[in-house]
């Protein structure tokens, strides 16, 4: 019976700038939860006793938040450069002796699917998926069921099948690491191609469900498509007039205060303070011991832990990083925007507001044009208007 | 010869309920399930029990006691950590012999008891529906060939209903059983090594109820009420109309104008009425308060709870010392009258019942005019302010103004 | 001060006794041992960790024994002098927590009677005592030998001639029976049976207690029976587990965002701008109060030091903190004063002492602690609690922040009350609180930097740290730190009082940490930066962000985020207790378990 899996979660995750340059790409949260967390649970429910956690970039946020995690035994191991997934996963080595789980730390997966790949009996086996453009993935060519070939990042859309990077692999794949990571292959696709090549068959198998995020409004899919499976609870205290409907989750010591209006699916963390009179729209979700104060609106939004919104704001569709402190009357407009990105222009089928990282301070009647990305730590005055994306550590005057 | 009763679970699914108390000591027609078993035991001739607690066990033992009010001998054994039914039952070896045990949170009937305490190794099966939620056992001719998993596509529909005869060698077993894959020591997984060494008896039980969540208590409340008989020991003022069974405990008053529909159960030291309607299966524990102008239909109310003016209950359970306030009533009723869902432990189930109050954990207090709605299910010492409006899941500890 | 275990039961003694031991190593561990009754009087005992022992302890069938983890106060770490101790007839074991303070008298009249001793510990007379007297009734014969004991005790007794019997008695340290089904225990703390029941009888001083599988007994000094409340302990028996740290003192550094967060929530609104507190509390802040004399031990002191200049700051309230075992010695105190002990276990017994001190001369008390039922919270007027969760690792790091948390709350609550505070600047504090958190996330990602100057630090023979203002006491904490688990002599001084006398101590070799933040002490504190350098010493700097200054001054600068400096105390706090951890791991010292060190002290 397998007992143990390789979880890497070493990457930084340069795409998701300005989120990353703050935690690691696995911590972002969707529905309230790390991606990381729904690779713990999933690889937990599926029956995994031991989870060896490959950590480099900032991991001491990993460290912190898993830090009372129950019901698995965690192992941590660094990888001290960042040379790829073959490197990551070569840290492992001394803890696993027999047949092993890997699994990417920023996707999620269900755990049936990873259940059916540790009952599958061959030696080599791969989850993959259908995606309608697999070229940002490792691309798979199937004959019979076994990989015929696996292309890494293509340039073009070619193939019908990604690899979900989920592998059931035999101990003796370290000695094929190895020999790979010498000659400078440092990713787990080019070891897997070079065991094709030898004539090994690699079983595939197809996913349930899987999700990556590679750009940060991806967040808001995300998050909207993950808030619709959490668990509902009412806690906390809950003033009088306050309308709650549909699957609304509030967390402990959180005060909703009178004339809130909450509609579901929203997920509100531990120790808010919500209203008086604040609206929050489905598709929402909020942190730890965030503030709102009265008349603000939010929608289709994801606001992290620590964040401080003041009176009359209209957030929606809008990525609003740790610890922001954002003023009174600050609108962020959200459309179906073109976005500029690693200096690139991606047109976006869905609307989107604002994405802002950590610590920005944004002071009173600020307004951002659709799809722009504020820094980290930006500091915007008074009466601003927001039309191009903002660099971290900037003051906008 | 003991009986070895199992009391030490939690019972997750019975939420808000065994926030505060095992699921052996939920209550159905007005006594525990623990002492359901422990009576219907006694009557089939056992005398000796061992409960194996761990869970809030301080309820049981208060309840219980050494037995002496039952005549029976009732001792004690702390399992400690939850490590499954394996290592519960081995927790008992310095204390039996030739035993019988018992999964406490399913009522045995008294015939089947006896059956299993005859002589030789048993194990109680019966035969159900719906059998994927269970383990299924194989069988060869009346022996027990092996005990199965969960299956997705069961290959009988006889399953293990949770009552077992063993003598010591059982011990020997479950020292050597290993985790099972949820990371458990199953005492099925003792019988399994068991019968591959000697014969292991099968016998169909002709009485099993299985009650998984909390409105399940109120389809076994309703069973065994229609098999009660009336025995008034309370005190009844004038015009009071009774229809059908009644149980009315000692020092009960029933006051004038109350007009009661049995089956229904009432406890000892109640005060109900003047002018109160109560309806078929309901059962009222002890040192309750129904009142004025009070409705409560098909619904338990556990001891020291109070239904004390203007109130209406359907299809509810409410734990023990919960007050609601003047006026405070429960919907149970969909307008579109479709399934009640509810949303237990987070996750929404639908009860696959069309009417379903409330489930109301214990010291629960609301204020006047309190609106609960349909399948809410609401922690232990939650606060609902007047005129507060409570649905689905509420946690405990609470405030709802 | 050591751990002690009684058994009596169904299950096998030897399994009991070495997990409730396990429990309790906390206390005490440089050795430890059992006695099983199994047929006869079978005892074991080893120095160094409990798994040596238990290597030695065969598969027993008994079911009544005693356990003692030892923490040497009297004799060296010798196996003899390890307990349990045994009668001349090996027949009678005893094991004790405490100090016999008359040992010696007792010794040399019990050798005039022929007993011959094995040991040099205080304690081994209390076997022989018991011996002496014994005629077949072990409570008897404890009952006439105590009457010779001066000292603190809490010991748990068994005899060959009684098995299935355990009697035990107290005087001053702590002993709890815990109540089980068809079996029983006695300990030194309730953690230590946990596991089996949760329920508790607490004896008081004087008590004895007759235990057997089926019944307890308590006796009276007078012999007379008393009955016993039993009560229900609500804890959570979850294994503290470290969770992939490779110690716990570092996960509970790793725990301070959050232990932070737990002091707060629940006690400050931001939206309505209150601190509340229990109403016991309340009543207490709300009366009139002349003076405020905050008693504690070790960290907990300097916590209190730290309270004082808050408090002090922010009300007009003249504060004193005293060291616990000092507080009996002088003081002048009366009904209008307020007494703040604070002990994170609830039983540290210096800080009970004063506890008890300050009620008969008439104060108001109130009590900070971690440990809900504790002892302390039994004694005072008021607790306030630090909602912590346990703190495994012997020096403390996430309980003192969250004591300096609890304190400038107090201190805001009532500046509040006394209408010194405004509610603008109220907010402006409880919203720079809430982002304390944040700041210490913060110093913990930059755990690099503070490994770099630890690689520096780790073969000084000598450290000096240096603050002023409330940065004085977290210079006396960091060098506390540093000593406790690294072993390398520190020492903390106010950094004006350096020029009268330590200079003299300063050299190229004694490295010297300055703490130093932007507000009113910061001149001054560049100006003895420079006159440390001017001795040759190297500098490390401990310094917010935004001074760019400091890097003309100092040799290392090691950084942290402060907003509008509310207590900055806290992320500087974190960056010491870091770096005193990875010196020490460096050196490859026992973090968790510094030698001759132990967790809640409670020998006075």
């Amino acid at each position: 019976m397998i007992k143990k899996a390789v979880i890497l979660a070493a990457g930084e995750g340069k795409r998701l700038r300005p989120f990353t340059e703050t935690m690691p790409k696995v911590m972002l949260p969707v529905a309230n939860k790390p991606l990381l967390e729904y690779v713990f649970d999933a690889t937990r429910k599926s029956g995994i006793d031991e989870i060896i956690v490959v950590v480099g970039y900032k991991k001491e946020v990993i460290m912190e938040h898993f830090k009372d995690y129950k019901n698995i035994k965690i192992t941590y191991v660094t990888q001290d450069r960042q040379l790829g997934t073959a490197h990551a996963l070569l840290q492992a080595k001394k803890h696993i002796k027999d047949t092993f789980i890997v699994l990417a730390g920023d996707n999620i997966i269900d755990p049936g699917s990873i259940a059916k790949l540790m009952k599958d009996p061959s030696e080599y086996s791969l989850l993959i998926k259908e995606h309608p453009h697999p070229s940002k993935y490792g691309v798979v060519f199937v004959e019979n069921r076994n990989i015929s070939r696996i292309v890494e990042k293509p340039k073009e859309d070619i193939g019908k099948y990604i690899s979900t990077g989920i592998y059931k692999l035999p101990h003796s794949v370290f000695n094929d690491i190895e020999r790979c990571t010498s000659e400078g292959a440092h990713a787990l696709s080019t070891v897997i191609q070079s065991l094709i090549e030898k004539g090994k068959h690699i079983n595939t198998l197809l996913a349930k469900s899987w999700m990556d995020i590679v750009y940060p409004w991806d967040l808001i899919t995300v998050n909207e498509t993950m808030i619709q499976k959490t668990s509902e609870y009412t806690s906390g205290t809950i003033e009088k007039g306050v309308t709650i409907k549909g699957p609304v989750s509030i967390g402990k010591d959180t005060k909703i205060y009178a004339g809130c209006y909450i509609v579901g699916p929203v997920v509100i963390g531990d120790g808010c303070e919500i209203g008086p009179q604040a609206c929050i729209f489905p598709s929402t979700s909020i942190g730890k011991n965030t503030v709102v104060h009265p008349f603000s609106e939010i929608r289709s939004s994801v606001i992290m832990d620590d964040v401080h919104i003041a009176s009359t704001a209209h957030i929606s569709h809008s990525v609003i990083g740790k610890g922001c402190i954002i003023g009174d009357n600050f609108s962020t407009i959200s459309e179906k925007a073109i976005i500029e990105i690693d200096n690139e222009f991606k047109k976006l089928e869905t609307p989107i507001g604002t994405m802002m990282g950590e610590d920005c301070i944004i002071e009173s009647h600020v307004v951002v044009d659709p799809g722009k990305i504020i820094g980290r730590k930006c500091r915007i005055s008074p009466m601003k208007q927001i039309r191009k994306n903002i660099p971290s550590e900037s003051k906008v005057m | 010869m003991k009986c070895v009763i199992l009391a030490a679970g939690e019972g997750k699914r019975m939420h808000p309920l065994t926030y505060t108390r095992p699921k052996v000591m939920l209550p159905i027609a007005g006594k525990p399930i623990l002492e359901w078993n422990l009576l219907n035991a006694r009557a089939a001739g056992l005398k000796e029990f061992v409960f194996i607690v761990s869970y809030k066990s301080e309820m049981v033992r208060e309840y219980f006691g050494d037995g002496k009010l039952w005549n029976v001998k009732i001792n004690y054994v702390n399992q400690g950590k939850p490590l499954g039914t394996a290592h519960a039952i081995g927790t008992v070896k310095p204390f039996v012999n030739d035993f019988i045990v018992l999964c406490g949170d399913t009522i045995f009937g008294i015939n089947d008891i006896k059956q299993i305490a005859k002589k030789g190794t048993k194990i109680g099966l019966v035969k159900i529906d719906n059998a994927t939620e269970y383990g299924i056992v194989e069988l060869k001719g009346k022996h027990v060939m092996k005990i199965h998993e969960k299956m997705d596509h069961p290959v009988s529909n006889v399953i293990n209903a949770g009552m077992y005869h063993f003598n010591k060698q059982i011990f020997d077993y479950i020292r050597k059983t290993e985790k099972s894959s949820r990371g458990e020591y199953e005492i099925t997984d003792s019988i399994n090594m068991l019968v591959n060494k000697e014969p292991m008896e099968g016998v169909f039980l002709k009485e099993w109820r299985d009650v998984v969540y909390p409105w399940h208590l109120l389809d076994a409340n309703e069973e065994l009420l229609k098999k009660m008989k009336t025995k008034i020991q309370g005190t009844m003022e004038k015009n009071v109309v009774i229809n059908g069974t009644i149980f009315v405990g000692k020092g009960t008053v029933i006051r004038s104008g109350t007009y009661i529909d049995g089956p229904v159960v009432i406890g000892n030291d109640c005060k109900i009425g003047p002018n109160c309607y109560i309806r078929p299966y309901t059962t009222i524990g002890n040192h309750c308060h129904v009142g004025n102008a009070c409705e409560v239909k098909n619904s338990i109310v556990m001891d020291h709870s109070n239904v004390p003016h203007l109130n209406y209950v359907g299809d509810s359970v409410i734990g023990q010392n919960c007050n609601l306030g003047a006026g405070t009533t429960v919907a149970n009723l969909r307008l579109d009258k479709k399934n009640v869902p509810v949303v237990l432990n987070g996750k929404k189930i639908d009860t696959k019942r069309k009417k379903l109050g409330a489930i109301i954990g214990d010291n629960v207090q609301t204020g006047i005019n309190a609106t609960i709605n349909i399948g809410s299910m609401i922690g232990n010492d939650v606060y609902i302010g007047p005129g507060g409006f409570v649905k689905r899941e509420v946690t405990p500890h609470t405030i709802i103004l | 001060m050591c751990g002690i275990i009684g058994y009596v039961g169904f299950r096998e003694a030897r399994t009991v006794l070495l997990e409730s031991l396990k429990r309790l190593d906390y206390r005490g561990y440089d050795s430890a041992g059992v006695a099983i009754i199994d047929k006869n009087l079978k005892v074991y005992k080893e120095i160094g960790e409990i798994a040596n022992v238990e290597k030695k302890i065969p598969h027993l069938k008994g079911s009544t024994g005693v356990g003692h983890t030892r923490w040497a106060t009297h004799g060296g770490v010798t196996k003899e002098n390890a307990h349990p101790h045994i009668s001349c007839d090996k027949k009678i074991a005893i094991v004790h927590n405490g100090i016999i303070e008359n040992h010696t008298k007792l010794r040399e009249q019990l050798k005039k009677k022929g007993h011959r001793f094995l040991s040099q510990t205080d304690s081994e007379v209390i076997a022989h005592l018991i011996d002496d007297v014994y005629k077949g009734n072990l409570e008897e014969a404890i009952f006439a030998a105590i009457k010779k004991i001066k000292g603190s005790y809490a010991i748990v007794a068994v005899s060959q001639d009684e098995p299935g019997k355990i009697v035990g008695i107290r005087k001053e340290s702590p002993l709890v029976i815990g109540v089980g089904d068809s079996e029983n225990f006695l300990a030194s703390d309730i953690t230590a049976f946990l596991k089996y029941t949760n329920r508790v009888m607490f004896l008081n001083d004087g008590e004895l207690c007759v235990i057997t599988a089926t019944s307890i007994n308590v006796f009276d000094t007078n012999k007379k029976q008393i009955k016993k409340k039993e009560e229900l302990i609500n804890w959570d028996v979850t294994d503290a587990e470290k969770s992939g740290f490779p110690h716990f003192m570092l996960k509970e550094i790793y725990d301070q965002p959050d232990s932070i967060h737990h002091v707060l929530r629940g006690r400050i609104s931001e939206m309505e701008e209150t601190i509340t507190f229990p109403e016991a509390v309340e009543k207490l802040l709300r009366s009139e109060i002349n003076s405020i004399h905050i008693v504690a031990c070790g960290t907990s002191f300097y916590a209190g030091l730290v309270g004082k200049y808050l408090i002090e700051q922010h009300t007009n309230i003249p504060v004193f903190a005293e060291i616990a075992s000092e507080y009996r010695y002088f003081g002048s105190r009366n009904e209008s004063s307020l007494v703040i002990a604070i002990t994170q276990s609830g039983e540290t017994a210096d800080t009970l002492a004063a506890l008890r001190e300050a009620q008969s001369s008439g104060c108001k008390t109130l009590v900070i602690t971690n440990v809900i039922g504790s002892t302390a919270t039994r004694i005072a007027d008021g607790y306030i609690l630090q909602q912590s969760g346990p703190e495994i690792g012997v020096a403390a790091t996430k309980t003192f922040t969250s004591q300096i948390v609890v304190l400038f709350l107090i201190a805001l609550k009532i500046a509040l009350l006394q209408k010194k505070l405004g509610s603008d600047e109220l907010y402006n504090y409880l919203f720079h609180l809430k982002a304390l958190p944040r700041q210490v996330r913060d110093v913990l990602e930059r755990s690099n930097d503070i490994i770099a100057i630890a690689k520096q630090l780790k073969d000084a023979k000598s450290v000096f740290f240096i603050g002023r203002g409330t940065n004085f006491p977290l210079s006396l904490e960091g060098a506390l730190k540093l000593k406790e688990i690294s072993y390398i002599h520190a020492e903390g001084f106010a950094a004006g009082e350096l020029k009268h006398g330590p200079f003299a101590l300063l050299t190229k070799d004694t490295p010297v940490v300055a703490i130093v933040t932007q507000d009113e002490t910061y001149e001054k504190i560049l100006a003895n930066i420079g006159e440390i350098k001017a001795r040759g010493s190297p500098v490390i700097a401990i310094a917010e962000d935004k001074d760019t200054e400091i890097e003309n001054h100092a040799d290392f600068v090691l950084r942290f985020q402060s907003s509008s400096h509310v207590l900055p105390c806290i992320p500087i706090t974190v960056v010491l207790q870091l770096l005193a951890y990875h010196v020490a791991y460096l050196r490859k010292c026992p973090i968790d378990k510094p030698r001759n060190l132990a967790k809640s002290v409670t020998v006075e």
